[in-house]
């Protein structure tokens, strides 16, 4: 059993390195993007789609399907690339990237790909949007969970908070908050530009059941997952401890790569340190 | 003979109410607004379909987005300006761009909110949603066109505005079938049409009344769909008087008026007077005060057109 659950939990890690190299394709297309929070966020998503989440890629607008929306829109890349991964669209969709009327603009369009719940990037809306669908889903007496994610930074947006008292009062225990806690923002350390920590303190005080993981450790995430829907009558805040860039030793913690212009050489260097993971994770798995 | 008065909030929460009775993926959402909106009832009789989630305009216009994409038929209404200005970019984002089925009602919109002050007025709901693509803005102008359109914006797939006032208002003319997009032509004349919508309907066919038996012959074009705007009936006006004058409870710049003058500058260039509410925080007092102050009162009508005419 336990020999299974190293198996699985080292296939969704190769996965999730693919899909930072989606990301890094996307960048080479458009030459730029938000990775920073793409890559601190990508752990998470990949465990949702290909672990958690009851989903189709082939029906992706199934009534009974669990949701993911992703409220710091800014991080579309990394859901692209899981979306991608998980077969919703072809992979060179990804090349497009930048193009004119690209199905995969810098913030995500649910009109455009299939798999995008709602048309985020404007920050302190995914919450709200998200409790509308666990409401309806509830009163349809369906069981599908909603996942939402938001970044830490945009807590400081208030239509959070708001959300957060609606949330506890409306008892939503099929709603899951993923708090991509990487610590930085574009101008600096969240906690300097306007603290809001310790986040998950406050969600408890709102009446959240609030769990706390290493957010870039697949056998957290895998954990955590696994105990969804985690708490009856309680909505449920994942605090997700990440690091921005995480994947690429150059732009870890690094503020710059909130969005990324690289040169060929970084991009270069970027891709090389991926790839090269890849092929070691797929050398042992085949071992 | 004086005409029977009633409450246009009222109206519309019994109106919804009746629909809901039949459709049950109509719910009703509240931000400590949904008493005073007309459904006392509702919220007794369906408690399972009626959400309380006190004063957070901003995220209740975001819950109704969400609910729209599972299937419901969320219906919002509160203070004009707290469902136009404060939360409008979930407006624009998680209802005109998502292009969910969500109905937004602004009660107490234009002064009709008067000694209450510039807070709880809206004097530019019109221009401000109208911008949003894909919405649809709905003034009706009478008890049972508010009836008639509130049925005809829950049967219509897609995100509408719908204002509403504050004070008893008049029947007009017999309730009839709401066309989304459509004016009708409520008296018909050739020196001078007078387009209007919403509340100013009233004092408009009065003023028209006075403007006839002073000579002038005048057309009076009912107007409760701003968005999509009526474009063949401007254009016809237009044709048939080649004068055209608007009036309604809104800032001068961006409302019914501008869209008219956008039609007819494209299409059919003819002499315009846009006759609203200046661009100022306007004035509190009561609501007659405040028609008389700017002019939308019979009298204030009158001579607006008087001198557009004769100028």
């Amino acid at each position: 059993m336990e020999k299974e659950t190293v198996k699985k939990r080292k296939e969704l890690e190769l996965i999730a390195e693919k899909c930072r190299r989606n990301i890094l394709r996307m960048v080479e297309a458009g030459g730029h993007g938000h990775i920073g929070g793409a890559f601190s966020a990508i752990d998470i998503i990949t465990a949702l789609y290909f672990y958690k989440m009851r989903v189709n890629p082939k029906n992706p607008k199934w009534a009974d399907r669990d949701r993911f929306i992703l409220s710091a829109g800014h991080k579309c890349m990394a859901q692209y690339a899981v979306l991608a991964e998980k077969g919703y669209f072809p992979k060179d969709v990804l090349d497009t990237y930048g193009e004119l009327k690209s199905k995969i603009p810098g913030h995500p369009d649910m009109h455009k790909l299939p798999g995008i719940e709602a048309n985020t990037g404007a920050l302190g809306h995914g919450l709200s949007i998200a409790e509308g669908m666990a409401l309806a889903l509830r009163s349809e007496k369906k069981d599908a969970m909603v996942y939402v994610m938001l970044g830490d930074g945009e807590l400081a947006e208030g239509s959070n908070w708001e959300a957060a008292a609606v949330a506890a009062q409306y008892r939503l225990e099929n709603l899951v908050l993923f708090l991509d806690n990487n610590g930085l923002q574009i101008s600096g350390s969240v906690e300097r530009v306007m603290n809001f920590m310790p986040a998950g303190e406050k969600f408890k005080a709102f009446g959240w059941n609030v769990l706390e993981i290493d957010g870039n450790n697949m056998e957290e995430i895998v954990c955590v997952l696994d105990l969804m829907p985690a708490c009856k009558e309680k909505p449920t805040a994942v605090i997700c401890h990440t690091v921005k860039g995480k994947g690429v030793s150059f732009l870890e913690n690094e503020v710059s790569c909130h969005f990324w212009t690289p040169d060929k050489e970084k991009l270069k260097l970027a891709i090389q340190e991926v790839e090269a993971r890849i092929g070691k994770m797929e050398e042992e798995q085949e071992a | 003979m004086m005409k029977e008065k009633r409450d246009p909030r009222k109206t519309f929460g019994a109106a919804v109410s009746e629909v809901a009775e039949e459709n049950e993926r109509i719910v009703v959402l509240s931000a400590d607004s949904g008493g005073s909106s007309g459904f006392k009832e509702f919220a007794k009789r369906h408690p399972e379909r009626y959400y309380e989630f006190g004063i957070m305009e901003q995220t209740v216009t975001g819950i109704a987005a969400g609910m729209a994409t599972v299937g419901k038929i969320p219906v919002f209404c509160a203070i004009a300006p707290f469902v136009t200005c404060r939360n409008y970019e979930m407006f624009r984002n998680d209802l005109g761009y998502m292009h969910q089925n969500v109905k937004i009602v602004g009660r107490n919109g234009g002064f009709t909110y008067s000694d209450l002050g510039a807070t709880h007025h809206s004097l530019e709901d019109f221009a401000i949603i109208k911008m949003i693509p894909g919405v649809v803005v709905l003034c009706p102008q009478d008890p049972g066109e508010i009836r008639a359109a509130s049925k005809a914006m829950l049967e219509y797939e897609g995100p509408v505005y719908m204002r509403i006032g504050n004070p008893a208002m008049e029947e007009l003319w017999p309730e009839q079938k709401f066309e989304i997009g459509k004016g009708s032509v409520l008296k018909n004349g050739s020196n001078l049409a007078i387009i209007t919508t919403g509340t100013a309907t009233r004092n408009v066919l009065e003023a028209a009344e006075i403007l006839e038996k002073k000579g002038y012959s005048v057309m009076v074009i009912g107007m409760p769909t701003i968005q999509p705007v009526d474009r063949e009936i401007i254009q016809m006006a237009a044709e048939k008087t080649g004068r055209i004058m608007t009036v309604e409870e809104h800032y001068i710049g961006g409302g019914l008026g501008s869209s008219v003058a956008d039609v007819c500058a494209e299409y059919c260039p003819v002499k315009i007077k846009i006759h609203g509410v200046k661009k100022e925080y306007a004035v509190s007092g009561s609501y007659e005060k405040l028609l008389q102050y700017y002019e939308l009162d019979v009298d204030g009508i009158v001579k607006n057109a008087e001198e557009f005419l004769n100028g």
